[in-house]
């Protein structure tokens, strides 16, 4: 396979360290990399209550590192990923604000190409995992991102715990966010982020990709269709014009 | 001054070869707190609280803010244990260069990403895929053909091989490089069997 299957036109990813940190490793293969022209994504997710400390300091290290991501490393798009230090998620509050901040931020300053990536804390087949997709959705359409990457459902740390049907939820809330008043947005998310986040403790651990779809046909079980159903009402209830 | 011209990776080595020495605990516990806390404390950061912002005064403010902290703190190469630095002009000269679009995938299943600003009515692209997260080995394919099918994914993410040919992925060994192309050729093939084999990944 030419290239090993990669060619110039799909990403190649390459992280920083944390905090405004990156090793030799990175810098070879950039160096490989820009030589040849590939796309180039530059990954680094901030930790909130790490060695940045609280909400806008972690805000004003991931704009630093997003900046980094295409001054320094020449990237071409900067892969986000706002983390909890606590929750290991995404689509935490204090996650969610800090990557939104920093996303209307630098969106209001320059042309950059944005993204963001997902880690909820629920497992697939969940109803809280799906509408913790769609808040991280909702937060990154409304505050200007051009790349949604995901999702890692179960914080991305169990094996085989992800499926095609959260990136289904992804999209799809994100479709029905673009455009929206940022003022209801923010309304939407208040009441969707509050209906999860006092959940973390006894958070629904989900099922194996295994569990959730047949293996051979690729198509999701009628239980999980019905979960997905339920959580398309539940953000209809709140007010996202979402399709099924 | 104005930059001479943006900073490229050669130069961003030759500039940290050259750094000034820093231990790491001192970086991570000093160095990055310190600044991090004078950057919100110089622009007057407070969230309040909004998720997203409506206050674009507070969004311009935070922009100065993530750019001085990383004039006035550098970058940190941790194998050499040294700190390099760049100027506001290099880093604004990086960001003019950076593309405003690109082209993920090939042919008919290409797909172009540009800059939206604010909430714009256009959605963003869908990268579907399980994000780095662990994957068996017997159902990578099948799982990658579940994000591939969905018409709202525009590109794929890859899962992490667990093993390969039964032998543990482990880093930093051959068996790690089998299975980061075999990955790659499981993805292909299932945009493949999908319909769509020059999404990208």
């Amino acid at each position: 396979m030419t290239n090993a299957g990669h060619r110039i036109t799909d990403a190649h990813e390459c992280s920083q360290l944390n905090e405004l940190k990156m090793d030799m490793t990175g810098l070879n293969m950039l160096a490989g990399w820009t030589t040849e022209g590939d796309t180039i994504m530059i990954e680094q997710m901030p930790i909130f209550g790490g060695y940045c400390g609280g909400v806008e300091e972690t805000a004003i290290c991931d704009v630093a590192t997003t900046l980094a991501s295409f001054a320094l490393f020449s990237g071409n798009f900067h892969l986000d990923g706002p983390i909890h230090i606590r929750w290991g998620t995404t689509t935490n509050r204090e996650s969610l604000q800090i990557a939104a901040h920093a996303a209307a931020a630098i969106d209001a300053n320059t042309d950059l190409l944005l993204a963001n990536q997902y880690y909820p804390m629920a497992g697939p087949c969940t109803e809280m995992c799906l509408l913790e997709t769609a808040a991280q959705a909702i937060n990154d359409t409304a505050s200007g991102r051009e790349l949604l990457s995901g999702s890692a459902a179960a914080k991305g740390v169990v094996q085989d715990k992800t499926t095609g049907m959260e990136a289904r939820m992804m999209g799809k809330a994100a479709l029905a966010t673009a455009g929206m008043k940022v003022s209801d947005v923010n309304e939407l998310l208040e009441k969707l982020v509050s209906g999860y986040e006092g959940n973390y403790n006894s958070a629904p651990a989900g099922k194996r990709f295994q569990e959730c779809y047949d293996v051979k046909t690729v198509k999701p079980t009628a239980e999980y269709l019905q979960v997905y159903d339920g959580a398309v009402q539940k953000l209809r209830d709140l007010g996202l014009d979402i399709e099924n | 001054m104005v930059a001479s011209r943006a900073v490229d990776i050669f130069e961003a080595y030759t500039r940290f070869n050259t750094g000034k020495r820093v231990r790491e605990d001192s970086w991570d516990y000093v160095t990055v707190p310190n600044n991090a806390l004078a950057m919100k404390e110089k622009y007057q950061i407070n969230f309040g609280p909004d998720i997203v912002p409506t206050d674009d005064d507070l969004s311009d403010r935070l922009f100065h803010a993530g750019l001085e902290m990383l004039v006035t703190t550098g970058f940190y190469n941790t194998n050499l244990g040294r700190v390099m630095y760049l100027t506001e002009d290099e880093i604004l000269e990086g960001v003019r260069k950076a593309p405003k679009k690109i082209k993920l995938g090939r042919g008919k299943d290409q797909v172009s990403c540009k800059s939206r600003h604010g909430n714009s009515t256009r959605k963003p692209i869908i990268e579907g895929g399980p994000t780095g997260a662990p994957v068996s080995e017997e159902i990578f394919p099948a799982m990658m053909q579940s994000y591939v099918q969905e018409p709202v994914v525009d590109t794929l993410v890859s899962g992490v091989l667990n093993t390969v040919c039964g032998q543990p992925a482990t880093t930093n060994t051959p068996w790690e490089i089998r299975a980061t192309l075999a990955e790659i050729r499981y993805v292909r093939e299932a945009c493949t069997l999908c319909g769509r084999p020059g999404m990208g990944i």
